[in-house]
C-alpha cells in the first residue's frame, strides 16, 4: 500500500510491502498516482523492459522511480502493472500500462523529480503476521 | 521524514533577523541568518526549514553565513529561500541542490498601454485564448521545434539565439538578468537524456506553482522607479513564472547521480544526501556548472518564448500588435541557479558562487551588470504572489550587497503543505471563488489549484515588508491578479 505524507513545498510518498520487489512495485504504483487522478482508469496494453543496477536498496528505489518518470516525461506512458525480479547486479521489471490520455486519465500533478531528501528504505523483522514488512519513504519535488 | 517542527536556537538580531549560531551542531561553518519578522518567525519554526538552514552551513568554503529570506519554507536539501556563497579559492564547493531541479526557475514582466477598463470586457476572452495557447500541464508539448544541434546552441547563447527567428529583440536581451547568458554553459556536458525531455518542452509553462498572471497595476510606492520601469497606476502586465522544464531535472539528477560518493571522497561530510557537492575547482563540480549554466540559458529560451506567445495573443485578442500595444519586458529575474558575482567579505572583493534557491538577485543602484534603465534605480526584483492577493515589484538596494550577497526574497512562501490545501479545498471550487474575487482561473488539473490557493500561500505583503525594512529591496508597485493560466 501507499499513502502521500505531508511535505511543504512538495509531495511525500510512504510505501510498504511484505517484500522489496513488492515494495519497489508499489512505490511505482504510488508515483503514478501522483501524476494521474484515475489511475485505475490504465489499462495495459503495452510493456516495456526496465533494468535498473545497483543492489542498495534505497538508491535502487531512486533510480527505478526516476527511470518511470523520465519513460513518462519523454513518452507519455503511465504504468499501472508491474512484475518485478531481483537479482545479485539489480532489478528487471515488466511494466505494463498505457500513453497518457488526459481526458481519460485527468491530471493530478506535474513530478519534475525524485529527491534524495529523507529518502529511506527499511526492513522491520516485527511484524504480526510473521512476514518481513519493508517501508520506503522518499520525497518528490513538484 | 514527516513534518516536525524546529526545537533549536533562534537568536533574534533585529527585528528582521534571527540567528541559528554554528554552536547548534557540529559541522557548522558559519552561523545561519533567517530574515523574518517576529510574527512569521513562529510559523517558520512549525517545519524543518532552519534545520535546513543549519545544514547548509556545513558546506565547505561557505561566506559570512547560511541566509534565509522571509519566504522560507521546508524544501529539500536546501531551504526554499536559502542563499549561499562559496568561494572556490577555499575549497568552496557547488551543491546542485542549491540551485534546485528546476534550474533557472524565475519570473519576468511585461509592460502594456492597456488599462484595466481595456480589458476587462475582453479578459475571459483573453485568459481562454492564453490557455489555448500557452502550452500548460503534463503532456503538451511546444509549437517551437528544436533538434539536438540547435538545443546545444540554444543552451550556449540563451534568447540572443532566438534573434534569427524573429522571437527575441535586443530590448528584451538587455532587460534579462545576465542578457540570459551564462558564460560558463558547455551543453556538451548536457546529457541526451536531458535532451529528449527538453526538446519539445521550450516555451511549455508546466505545472506547480508555475503560472501566466494578467495583472493590474494597483499601487505605485516609488514614482521614479515605476517611471523608469514603464509602470503606472492600473496598467495591464503579464507575469510569468516558468523554469528549465524535463531538461533542468534531468541535468540536476544526472550530477546528484555523478556525485554519489563523491562527497566522501573529498572528506565532505554532510547531514543530508540531498546537499551532495563537489569542490567548484573539480572535474565533478565544473561537469555540473557547465551543464547548469547551459540549462539556466534554455530556461531563459523557455521563458522568452512563452512570452512571445502571450505578445501574439494579445494581439489576435486586441487587434494590435505587440509593439503597437507597448509590451516591452521590464525585467527577467532567476531565482534558482548559482552565479559566480564580485562580493565584499572581509573588506576585499572576492568572486564566489552565490548559490540562491528560491530567492532573487537584487543588485542595488550603479551595479556595473544593471542595464543603463536602471542604473539610478535598481534592479527590478518581480516577487509573484499567490493567485487571489498580489504581486510586487521592488527595486534592489545597497543593504542586500551588505548582508545577503545581492539577494532578496522570491515570492510569498508557502504557509501550508500541499496535502493540507487540498483537505481544506475539498468540496469547493476554487475557480468559483476566484471569479467572486474578479481573478478568472483556468487550470489543467483541481488539485493542482487546490494546491495552489491563495490561503496554502504566506501573505506576500509581509514578506515584501521584511524585505523592504531590511533594506535588501524597496518597493516600488504592487500588482493584483485578473487571469490566471496554470498547469
Amino acid at each position: 500500500m501507499y499513502e502521500v505524507f505531508e511535505h511543504t513545498a512538495d509531495l511525500g510518498l510512504r510505501v510498504r510491502a511484505n517484500s522489496l520487489e513488492g515494495l519497489l512495485a508499489e512505490a511505482g504504483r504510488g508515483l503514478f498516482s501522483l501524476i494521474v487522478t484515475n489511475l485505475e482508469q490504465v489499462k495495459s496494453v503495452q510493456e516495456r523492459l526496465i533494468r535498473i543496477e545497483g543492489g542498495e536498496p534505497e538508491y535502487l528505489l531512486f533510480d527505478w522511480l526516476n527511470e518511470l518518470l523520465y519513460t513518462f516525461d519523454v513518452e507519455g506512458l503511465l504504468f499501472c502493472e508491474f512484475s518485478l525480479q531481483l537479482d545479485a547486479t539489480g532489478l528487471t521489471a515488466m511494466c505494463r500500462g498505457e500513453a497518457m490520455q488526459l481526458d481519460r486519465h485527468g491530471m493530478d500533478h506535474e513530478v519534475k523529480a525524485i529527491t534524495y531528501h529523507g529518502l529511506k528504505v527499511q526492513q522491520a523483522s516485527s511484524s504480526c503476521d510473521g512476514h518481513d514488512r519493508w517501508l520506503a519513504e522518499v520525497i518528490v519535488d513538484i | 521524514m514527516a513534518k516536525q517542527s524546529f526545537h533549536g536556537p533562534l537568536q533574534r538580531v533585529n527585528d528582521c533577523c534571527w540567528r541559528i549560531p554554528k554552536s547548534y551542531k557540529p559541522g557548522m561553518r558559519v552561523d545561519g541568518l533567517i530574515y523574518a519578522s517576529e510574527q512569521m518567525i513562529e510559523q517558520i519554526k512549525g517545519d524543518q526549514a532552519p534545520e535546513q538552514v543549519a545544514n547548509v552551513a556545513f558546506l565547505p568554503g561557505i561566506q559570512h553565513a547560511s541566509l534565509a529570506m522571509p519566504d522560507i519554507h521546508w524544501g529539500y536539501g536546501f531551504c526554499i529561500g536559502g542563499v549561499c556563497a562559496t568561494d572556490p579559492d577555499e575549497g568552496g564547493v557547488i551543491s546542485p541542490g542549491g540551485v534546485g531541479y528546476d534550474i533557472n526557475c524565475g519570473v519576468r514582466l511585461v509592460t502594456s498601454n492597456l488599462s484595466y477598463q481595456d480589458v476587462k470586457p475582453h479578459l475571459a476572452e483573453l485568459v481562454d485564448q492564453l490557455f489555448r495557447h500557452v502550452p500548460t500541464g503534463v503532456g503538451r508539448g511546444g509549437k517551437y521545434k528544436f533538434n539536438k544541434q540547435e538545443l546545444r546552441q540554444l543552451m550556449q547563447q540563451g534568447p540572443a539565439y532566438l534573434q534569427d527567428r524573429g522571437l527575441t529583440t535586443a530590448e528584451d536581451l538587455e532587460h534579462t538578468e545576465g542578457r540570459g547568458c551564462l558564460d560558463g554553459a558547455i551543453s556538451d556536458f548536457v546529457s541526451d537524456r536531458a535532451i529528449e525531455r527538453g526538446s519539445g518542452q521550450c516555451g511549455t509553462l508546466g505545472s506547480g506553482n508555475h503560472f501566466l498572471e494578467v495583472q493590474v497595476v494597483d499601487a505605485i510606492f516609488d514614482e521614479v522607479a515605476a517611471a523608469a520601469m514603464g509602470l503606472q497606476k492600473d496598467m495591464v502586465c503579464v507575469m510569468i513564472h516558468s523554469g528549465s522544464r524535463g531538461l533542468g531535472y534531468q541535468v540536476c539528477d544526472d550530477a546528484l547521480k555523478q556525485l554519489r560518493g563523491v562527497p566522501e571522497r573529498y572528506g565532505i561530510e554532510l547531514p543530508d544526501r540531498q546537499l551532495a557537492c563537489a569542490p567548484i575547482n573539480s572535474p565533478e563540480g565544473e561537469r555540473y556548472l557547465g551543464a547548469m549554466c547551459a540549462a539556466a540559458n534554455y530556461a531563459w529560451c523557455n521563458r522568452q518564448l512563452l512570452m512571445a506567445q502571450a505578445r501574439d495573443v494579445f494581439a489576435q485578442v486586441f487587434g494590435r500588435s505587440w509593439h503597437e500595444l507597448q509590451m516591452n519586458l521590464i525585467y527577467d529575474v532567476a531565482h534558482n541557479i548559482a552565479k559566480l558575482e564580485m562580493h565584499q567579505i572581509g573588506g576585499r572583493d572576492r568572486r564566489v558562487w552565490v548559490h540562491r534557491k528560491g530567492a532573487t538577485r537584487a543588485f542595488p543602484p550603479h551595479h556595473v551588470e544593471l542595464p543603463e534603465a536602471y542604473q539610478s534605480i535598481g534592479q527590478p526584483v518581480l516577487i509573484p504572489g499567490d493567485m487571489g492577493r498580489a504581486s510586487w515589484v521592488l527595486a534592489g538596494q545597497v543593504g542586500s550587497m551588505e548582508q545577503t550577497f545581492g539577494t532578496a526574497c522570491h515570492g510569498a512562501g508557502r504557509r501550508m503543505s500541499r496535502t493540507q490545501a487540498v483537505k481544506q479545498a475539498k468540496g469547493r471550487r476554487i475557480d468559483q471563488e476566484l471569479a467572486a474575487r474578479g481573478v478568472i482561473a483556468r487550470a489543467r488539473s483541481w488539485k493542482g489549484l487546490a494546491e495552489e490557493q491563495p490561503d496554502a500561500y504566506k501573505d506576500v505583503n509581509t514578506v515584501v515588508d521584511v524585505v523592504h525594512r531590511a533594506n535588501l529591496a524597496s518597493k516600488v508597485a504592487r500588482m493584483r491578479p485578473i487571469g490566471v493560466i496554470k498547469g
